[in-house]
């Protein structure tokens, strides 16, 4: 019988899936987001797509932002939050940085549980794990009570220095137990054992405040899906790039906060890989944001932590702390507030502004005809001739280019007396000089040149911006993924079974003797092998990478190298200071190297393989159509033929011209030439 | 509008779009470089407390660009590149690249650097990059180059004049020499000076890119960005009413004489200009926190800066319709060689001078005073049982002063620093110091209809046999400021308390000799409360009571609400009662100076 496998990402407006088989057939699904009970458009979706063959789902793959809108919209659990005497604020002062500069309007957000229910109790440990002051359980006893008594649905524990050692966290929690066996209880030093006690504390927090609701989201999809005779588990994508068993992300769902952004860079790894074009900008743009990240040797970067519901932060790295820090390991993406509804404006100066604000789907951009009055990016693309002035969606969005014309004479082309095309061509660098700030971020900001590497470009505006954006940035490579609109979705498809565990563990990295590592990594391996186990991997299926977090002592921040199972303490200096050399251009040999924190992913090796080729559904265009298209005042208009996906050879074919389907449109300029590869993937080399 | 903003008004721009992508490309490139630097360099106060700025200047010395940086040092770095330019002239030559940290020519304190480079294309000199940080520590009497209780600029360390560090692309060795023998930690130091470096190169590459893209209408472009600032800038001005208005503060004192010190602002707008004059303000002090012009005159325009539309780009355009008057022989504009390396304080007194007269242009926007910039600071140091040396130096920020319709922010930085706090987990690990508290103090927030921040604690139990612990800090006798009826914030506090359970309390300004167990109880001065206590909604001083973060006699004495038997519900009749008695006879006015002249047309 023919295998299914379903990816299915959930946005604001629509729940995209993907369907793949065996043969490598693609099939996708847009519905509408049903946002009081989400699991119903999914279910929707898959009879729509799957219909008869539920049974012959044999992967499934999910990306939820049920986490994320709990905490965006403030509708998470009432936690309780037990701290070391001293210490019940740190929640509420945080780290004191804002994330804009000279704003005296700014509110930080408000904490997640308010002074009353934090509750101190006396104990210390020390940075050793050594119990400087015993946990005084008649007094903690007490706090419990008065948390369970105010109602609380979760309880948070984090002690100061627990990350050297979880033995009051984990009294504190049988102390719960014996008074209420139900209540879920994050513990800092099981969820985050790091050093740092406002970024641990944050991050216990949040995985109490999400988890009633991701639990209960998590159960009634999976018995829904069971009731439709799909017998498969349902997997979830972490922030890292990961998937975890629904049951253990309904545990520690502080590492699903991210989880639909990640898929399309997984995609676009897995892509990368394929197609032996190992390093790319994967480049997602859609209605109100874009979204950058970069894939090296075919993996993509991982960063600590993120922060959520701090909102859009253009200024890249420099500026932090708007949001609630989650420390856990996830893809490093860079989003910036420009998109296809991003509203163009006039300052008080005369200048040009592209975004934050977005006209959205309601009313959308003046071209949708639904009211919406001032310009926006999709608007300038329009006059451009490159999306289809007969509508979106393969025409079931009509489109009305007077609209977006007069759009753009009226409000910002007012003022600079220049004919409409080219406020348009204006506009649409604009929005690519904003773009590349993201690509900026990944990759210039990181030390990497962004002209060695193709620009992957997927999303329903990305394919649109591609060509002149990566123009603006000297790359001279673009990809195009096969379904650019719902790409995500198939990138649900390719995750690995993952596991991220980390210890701190302060000690100079002296001598050569490194067993206490080798102890110390033995016993996150345990960890992880049973998870895995769990999950009904067999030892043969399990894979361990081991990381050491390490830093100059003098230094302030540290650089993760892997390592190998029996590595010297003198190799690992070594692969440090090659690692510290590429990064920051010098190394200091005489300096003492110190280990900060270890860390252990532990991986499900799945046995099912990737097909080789996709077959997409009605990829030809009916010939000789054609659209002229602008592209500055030194081209001028200019005629371009118009082509479907599979209308594109495997040899080059010269622009310009316009590559429609479904649910994007791609341009190819006059002097770029373009071919289609392996996984009907379309490659554009440019003048 | 005056008659030249108009005429550049009607003028416009000449390429909307060029001009555009050049703001966005310029204003990127210099957060690369700062992006660098926090990626490079070594020591605390630059990761932690972006203690550094990045920059870009046109071949006459106009800003062009300025990273997203030290709010603090917007329009700092153009008097560096001023010195240079004075200093060298045509001797400026390809490769050269000029360091200087004298606070008397080019820098405001001798722990901050600042590296200019200049950028050439065959052989014309197009413009400058420069980068500045702040050193861990540049010699002189007092580890860390912040002592607040020198008396002369010969104390506080080395002192270089605008010099090369380079000439025509090789190193100087006499400079690097000279600065590694004169620092206590020169690995820390020469690593954050080469994170200069590789910004300014970094700022230079990306310059000439942008010049050879552009061509000759690369500056005819930087022309029209600044020219566009100020029409921007203008533009806001303009939005402010007409007039002159005047606010005073005060530093309880220098740290070596007693008498307060007085911050005296007149603000004047008129039409799309604004004059920011200091006259008034006291002579410069004996102590080190006299505050160098360019320093003066960098925290006033960036306290405009939060006045005006946040996205007003960081160039000399924004300078030129706002003027700054600071007379010289003042502690806003001290005669060499007056000590300044304690300036950091004045600077934020300065920030909350303006901030005060501000208020009064624009009510609806400015809070009360806040204790959110860095004015305390805390170090310690001793040497351990195995002769290794533990230095602790740390500046506390504190919370925001009540809003027009909000609460100041309980914890949070202010908009004039970017600073991060350290965890005390870090501390404990690092050092042999526990941190046994790191809290609020409930009742300290200044009373208002929108109450001030609480002011936050921190408890340190000290480990070493034999230490010493030096602790700046103000905010004793004249508080944060509330507005509009709102009252003060909590006075700072410091005090000792010695092993053997003694308790020590001491000025604002101190040094001591510390010993094992013996715990310093540190607490910042709280916020200003904004608009008259007694009209604050009972609900939200019953939500203040619930959260602990005021007392209920507290919530009786200043803001007269009552509550019931039961404590959790508010007794209406008894808390009209209460208020209507203390409408009659107000408690005691502030010691915080009222503004003095509200509002008054010139």
């Amino acid at each position: 019988m023919m295998g299914l496998r379903v990816g299915i990402d959930i946005g604001g407006t629509f729940t995209d899936l993907v369907f793949l088989d065996d043969r490598g057939h693609v099939t996708t699904s847009k519905v509408l987001s049903t946002p009081d009970d989400y699991s119903r458009g999914i279910m929707d979706g898959i009879s729509s797509g799957a219909g008869l063959h539920a049974t012959a789902v044999r992967q499934l793959m999910h990306g939820t932002t049920v986490a994320t809108n709990a905490i965006l919209e403030g509708k998470g659990a009432q936690v309780g939050l037990i701290t070391t005497a001293g210490f019940c604020d740190v929640l509420e002062i945080r780290r004191l940085r804002m994330p804009a500069l000279y704003d005296i309007r700014w509110q930080k957000p408000p904490p997640l549980v308010p002074r009353r229910l934090r509750r101190e109790i006396p104990e210390r440990i020390n940075s050793q794990g050594e119990i400087e002051r015993p946990l005084d359980e008649a007094a903690a006893a007490q706090e419990i009570d008065m948390l369970l008594a105010a109602g609380v649905d979760a309880i948070a524990v984090c002690l100061i220095n627990a990350y050297a050692s979880g033995m009051h966290e984990r009294r504190v929690r049988d102390l719960i137990r014996e008074r209420n066996r139900a209540i879920p209880v994050s513990l800092s030093s099981e969820l985050v054992p790091e050093i740092k006690e406002y970024e641990r504390t944050s991050t216990t927090v949040v995985n109490a405040y999400v988890l009633p609701p991701v639990r209960r989201y998590l159960r009634r999809l999976t018995q829904e899906l069971d009731a439709s005779g799909i017998a498969t588990p349902l997997g979830i994508m972490q922030s890292s790039g990961g998937v975890m068993l629904a049951d253990l992300a309904a545990e520690r769902p502080f590492n699903i906060i991210e989880s639909g952004p990640a898929a399309g860079v997984v995609g676009a790894a897995e892509l990368a890989r394929i197609l032996a074009h190992p390093n790319v900008l994967s480049f997602d743009m859609g209605g109100t944001t874009a979204k950058a990240a970069l894939v090296q040797n075919g993996q993509f970067v991982r960063v600590g932590s993120l922060d959520v519901g701090g909102g859009i932060n253009i200024a890249g790295r420099l500026l932090k702390g708007g949001g609630y820090h989650v420390s856990a390991p996830a893809i490093d993406i860079a989003e910036v507030g420009a998109g296809g509804g991003s509203i163009v404006r006039v300052d008080a100066g005369g200048g040009l502004r592209i975004g934050p604000d977005s006209a959205g789907s309601a009313p959308g951009p003046a071209c949708y005809g639904r009211g919406g009055a001032e310009a926006t990016v999709t608007d300038a693309n329009v006059v451009l001739g490159f999306i289809n002035p007969e509508g979106l969606a393969g025409g079931s969005l009509p489109l009305h280019p007077m609209l977006a014309r007069r759009a753009l004479e009226n409000g910002v082309g007012r003022s600079l007396a220049l004919p409409v095309e080219e406020v348009a061509w204006g506009v649409h660098r604009l929005a690519n000089a904003t773009m590349a700030r993201a690509l900026r971020a990944v990759s210039t900001e990181r030390g990497l040149d962004p002209r060695g590497f193709a620009l992957m470009a997927f999303g329903g505006n990305g394919p649109v911006h591609a060509a002149t954006l990566a123009g603006a940035l000297d790359i001279g490579r673009v990809l195009i993924p096969p379904v650019p609109g719902v790409f995500s979705s198939l990138g649900m498809l390719f995750p690995e079974v993952e596991h991220h565990y980390v210890r701190t563990y302060k000690r100079p990295l002296d001598g050569d003797d490194l067993a206490w590592m080798q102890a110390a990594f033995a016993q996150l391996a345990s960890e992880g092998a049973e998870a895995l186990r769990s999950e009904g991997f067999a030892p043969a299926d399990q894979a361990f990478d081991r990381f050491a977090d390490l830093r100059y002592s003098a230094a302030n921040s540290e650089l993760t190298v892997p390592i190998a199972r029996d590595q010297s303490a003198g190799e690992l200096r070594l692969s440090f200071e090659d690692a510290h050399e590429q990064q920051y251009g010098y190394r200091s040999s005489e300096e003492v190297v110190e280990v900060v924190n270890l860390r252990l992913i532990a991986r499900g090796l799945s046995s099912s393989g990737v097909p080789a080729a996709l077959r997409l559904s009605a990829p030809t265009a009916p010939p000789g159509r054609q659209r002229e298209i602008y592209l500055g005042p030194e081209r001028g208009w200019i005629t371009a033929p118009i082509l479907g996906r599979f209308d594109v050879p495997a040899e080059w074919r010269p622009g310009p011209l316009l590559v429609e389907e479904y649910d994007s449109t791609t341009v190819v300029p006059p002097g770029a030439q373009v071919r289609r590869l392996a996984w009907d993937t379309l490659e554009i080399e440019l003048g | 509008m005056t008659s030249s903003a108009a005429a550049r008004s009607d003028a416009g721009t000449r390429d909307p779009f060029a001009l555009e992508l050049i703001k966005n490309a310029l204003a990127t490139l210099a957060d690369e470089m700062a992006l660098t630097i926090s990626r490079t360099a070594r020591s605390f106060v630059v990761k932690e407390a972006l203690d550094f700025s990045t920059a870009l200047f046109l071949a006459d010395g106009e800003l062009i660009a300025q990273g997203t940086c030290l709010p603090f040092h917007l329009g700092a770095m153009p008097f560096a590149v001023a010195s240079v330019r004075r200093t060298y002239r045509e001797r400026i030559r390809p490769g050269d690249l000029f360091i200087t940290n004298d606070p008397y020519d080019g820098s405001t304190h001798l722990p901050d650097i600042v590296l200019v480079r200049p950028i050439f294309r065959s052989g014309t000199l197009l413009g400058f990059s420069a980068a500045l940080a702040h050193m861990t520590d540049i010699g002189g009497r007092v580890p860390g180059g912040n002592a607040s209780d020198s008396t002369e600029l010969y104390q506080e360390g080395l002192r270089i004049p605008p010099a090369r560090l380079w000439r025509e692309g090789e190193p100087d060795e006499t400079m690097l020499r000279l600065l590694e023998r004169n620092v206590r930690v020169p690995d820390k130091v020469l690593g954050d000076v080469r994170s200069l470096v590789s910004a300014c190169l970094l700022g230079e590459r990306g310059f000439l890119k942008l010049f050879d893209q552009y061509g000759d209408d690369f500056l005819t472009h930087c022309a029209d960005l600044l020219d566009y600032t100020e029409r921007f800038t203008r533009a806001e001005i303009a939005k402010l009413p007409d007039g002159q208005w005047q606010f005073i503060d005060h530093i309880d004192n220098d740290g070596i004489d007693p008498q307060p010190i007085r911050f005296v602002v007149t603000i004047t707008i008129a039409g799309d200009e604004m004059t920011i004059d200091f006259t008034g303000t006291s002579p410069q002090v004996r102590g080190a926190i006299n505050c160098v012009y360019p320093f003066t005159r960098s925290a006033a325009l960036a306290c405009v800066r939060s006045v005006l539309d946040l996205s007003i780009p960081n160039n000399a355009g924004y300078f030129r319709p706002i003027r700054v008057i600071a007379p010289e022989a003042t502690i806003v504009n001290p005669r060499a060689p007056a000590a300044v390396a304690a300036r950091g304080l004045t600077g934020v007194r300065i920030g909350d001078t303006v901030f005060g007269a501000l208020a009064q242009i624009v009510p609806e926007l400015m809070p009360a005073c806040g204790a959110n910039a860095p004015e305390v600071g805390v170090s310690f140091g001793g040497i351990d049982r195995e002769g290794r040396t533990h230095v602790y130096l740390e500046f506390l920020v504190g919370s925001w002063g009540g809003g027009p319709d909000r609460d100041g922010m309980d914890a949070c930085t202010g908009t004039l620093v970017n600073y991060a706090n350290t965890p005390a987990e870090l501390i404990e690990a690092d050092l042999p110091i526990a941190v046994e508290r790191y809290a609020f103090v409930p009742d300290s927030g200044g009373a208002g209809r929108w109450r001030g921040g609480l002011s936050l604690e921190r408890h340190l139990r000290f480990k070493l046999d034999r230490g010493v612990l030096q602790i700046r800090s103000d905010r004793r006798e004249h508080l944060a400021y509330g507005l509009h009826g709102g009252r003060p914030g909590a006075p700072s506090d410091a005090l000792v308390v010695r092993a053997n359970g003694l308790e020590e309390h001491f000025p604002s300004k101190f040094l001591t000799a510390v010993g094992k167990d013996d715990v310093l109880r540190v607490r910042l001065s709280g916020g200003g409360g904004h608009g008259s206590p007694l009209q604050r909604e009972p609900w939200r001083v019953l939500a203040d009571l619930r959260e602990e973060k005021i007392t209920p006699a507290h919530a009786k004495a200043a803001y007269g609400v009552v509550l019931e038997e039961a404590g959790d519900v508010v007794d209406e009749p008894a808390t009209r009662a209460l208020r209507a008695k203390l409408e009659e006879s107000p408690a005691a006015p502030a010691r915080a100076d009222k503004p003095s002249s509200g509002g008054c047309r010139a």
